[in-house]
């Protein structure tokens, strides 16, 4: 591990002591911590301890950063764009001084073989400790053939890498649970890091991009803790993706009112209606949209006029029309197959009733017996 | 296998397998009817008999709903007549005008409609609900209905109440998560979709058909039915 702590990172790149503290108290925040009453330490339960900004500091002031490969594979580098352009500069400055990210395509000022070279000797100095942060789908179809860096297979580089790792955090969907690139039909038969790699703590933060913020909280969680968080079936951090989209909706009272926009432009849509009926998937969507928001807590889709898509949920690309009520079961029988049952039932049941109807003529010309 | 897993296939295959099913099956049962031996009809008409279609189903859907005292059923069992009413406004009204259902509907038909409020068919829901239980408890303890119970009755009444109960806990959020109520009630809708041209709940299709029937003979004979 590099051997200066963050702390001391931070205060050779300017950062004063009041800018740090103010950095911790906001990542404590962000990643739900503090938030108990004030109470005397004594009079809490021994499982309840107030996790706050002093604690976050300590951690800081103590640990040194992790070392950070990031790979990208079928993705479209929006997770890393979302995170570089996230309008908290502070807190994602914050996490980027408290990790060192080693490796990044997209953000390594140098390419080719050394660029290799150099991850090659970063993960064989860190071995065991590097967290490998993963962007985008692994195709597994023709071993491999559909994505290639340097020559070599995304799933030779993702083992590989996944190997030497404390922990894997698959970011985005893609990453998490395939994707775009994992639609129907799946040409590339790609998968999500945690279908593949089994031995490793896998963490998801899917999104479509992951928020920048839940990524940077996760990350302040495991420098803090020094472990993971809480997962849920899906290995998603609890703390973010613990409730829907619809739990936490801001047009939520318009749900329960049944008052809904019909279409973009009615009546419904100007007044701020509840979306369902437009297709929102907000009540089986499990993400932090609807409390973190997006730019500097500005909007998310909903608010801004948009039904949840569902982007953190898997296969959400299948999971029937975007725009069309969840309701809705995925899919419809087509009109031939109803044809082709409705024709199947007809022939069926008229011909039980003519078998039936040649029975009882022979029982009308059979010599008549006793009927109770 | 997680919830989600479960909900998707609820959703879609098992979805369309069993609307198939049903689609299907129904047919079946209504060509077994039509394909009965009907007889000639040789004897001139008394009466109209299309005026006593009109007038049959008029009754039914009008009269012997609102009007008991007509019909000895009230007087005899006042549970199944009141209970059975109510549910069957409540189903009918969750089933279309509920928002869920009805884009359920268009999805399936290709058009939609205006809906009713969420309280509103939340309590017609919850009154479908306790009609339900009261019927079950009238057939535990009615002589009668007790006689002319059988597992197929049991068995109705089960899967009936199970999309309902599901439903209605998947509105009010009581089961957690969300797709696993989601899951629950879908996979129950399946089963009941499945197992209505099995069982006597295909009365809803038949109701139509023998009203028609009964009034053409009685239209025919001239008399009121």
């Amino acid at each position: 591990m590099p051997k200066e702590t963050v702390y001391e990172h931070l205060q050779k790149e300017g950062v004063s002591r009041r800018d740090f503290l103010k950095m911790c108290g906001m990542l404590a925040g962000v990643m739900g911590l503090g938030q108990l009453p004030a109470l005397e330490d004594g009079r809490l339960p021994p499982d309840l301890h107030p996790v706050t900004t002093r604690q976050v500091a300590r951690a800081l002031e103590t640990k040194p950063r992790i070392p950070v490969i990031w790979l990208e594979f079928q993705d479209c580098a929006g997770c890393s764009e979302a995170l570089t352009r996230s309008q908290s500069p502070t807190l994602v400055n914050l996490v980027m001084n408290v990790i060192s990210v080693e490796y990044h395509e997209t953000l390594t000022a140098a390419a080719g073989f050394q660029t290799e070279a150099n991850k090659e000797a970063v993960m064989e100095k860190y071995r065991g400790q590097y967290l490998l942060v993963v962007e985008g789908s692994i195709p597994t179809g023709d071993n491999g053939a559909y994505c290639t860096i340097g020559g070599r297979s995304a799933l030779d580089l993702l083992t590989e890498a996944a190997q030497g790792a404390a922990a894997v955090v698959a970011t985005g969907n893609c990453a998490s649970f395939g994707g775009l690139p994992k639609a129907k039909p799946n040409p590339t038969s790609a998968k999500g890091v945690w279908e593949i790699i089994t031995d490793k703590p896998v963490l998801n933060i899917p999104g479509c991009p992951a928020i920048p913020e839940v990524f940077t909280g996760t990350l302040a969680h495991y420098i803090v803790f020094g472990a993971l968080p809480e997962l849920d079936s899906l290995n998603r951090p609890l703390t973010f993706y613990g409730n829907t989209i619809h739990d936490r909706c801001l047009r939520r009272p318009f749900y329960e009112a049944g008052k809904f926009a019909g279409s973009f432009d009615d009546e419904g849509a100007r007044n701020g209606w509840c979306l369902y009926k437009l297709g929102c998937k907000g009540p089986t969507t499990y993400n932090a949209c609807a409390v973190m928001k997006w730019d500097q807590g500005l909007s998310f889709p909903v608010q801004s006029g948009h039904p949840c898509l569902g982007c953190s949920e898997p296969n959400f690309w299948d999971g029937g029309g975007f725009y069309q009520g969840q309701s809705a079961p995925l899919s419809r029988p087509e009109a031939t197959a109803v044809g082709a049952a409705v024709a199947a039932g007809a022939v069926a049941g008229a011909a039980a009733s003519a078998i039936g109807r040649s029975k009882n003529k022979k029982q009308a010309n059979e010599p008549a017996k006793d009927e109770d | 296998m997680d919830w989600y897993t479960i909900l998707e296939f609820a959703r879609g295959p098992l979805f369309k397998v069993a609307w198939l099913v049903f689609i299907g099956g129904m047919t079946y049962r209504l060509a077994r009817v039509i394909f009965l031996t009907w007889k000639k009809d040789k004897v001139p008409s008394s009466g109209s008999k299309l005026n006593g279609v009109a007038k049959s189903y008029l009754k039914g859907f009008l009269v012997w709903p609102f009007v008991p005292w007509v019909k000895r059923t009230f007087s005899k069992n006042m549970v199944t007549y009141l209970a059975g009413g109510l549910f069957h406004l409540g189903l009918l009204v969750v089933l279309i005008l509920g928002t869920p259902h009805m884009l359920a509907w268009k999805s399936l038909l290709g058009f939609g409609w205006p809906t009713l409020p969420l309280p509103i068919t939340d309590w017609l829901a919850a009154v479908a609900i306790v009609a339900m239980v009261a019927l079950l408890i009238n057939r535990l303890v009615n002589p009668v209905m007790k006689l002319i119970t059988g597992p197929a009755e049991w068995l109705n009444w089960t899967l009936v109440f199970l999309p309902m109960i599901s439903g209605y806990l998947m509105t009010h959020h009581l089961i957690n998560p969300y797709e696993k109520a989601f899951s629950l009630h879908m996979l129950t809708v399946d089963l009941l979709l499945i197992w209505i041209p099995l069982s006597r709940i295909s009365h809803f299709m038949f109701y139509f058909f023998s009203r028609t029937v009964q009034g053409i003979y009685f239209g025919k004979r001239g008399v009121n039915p």
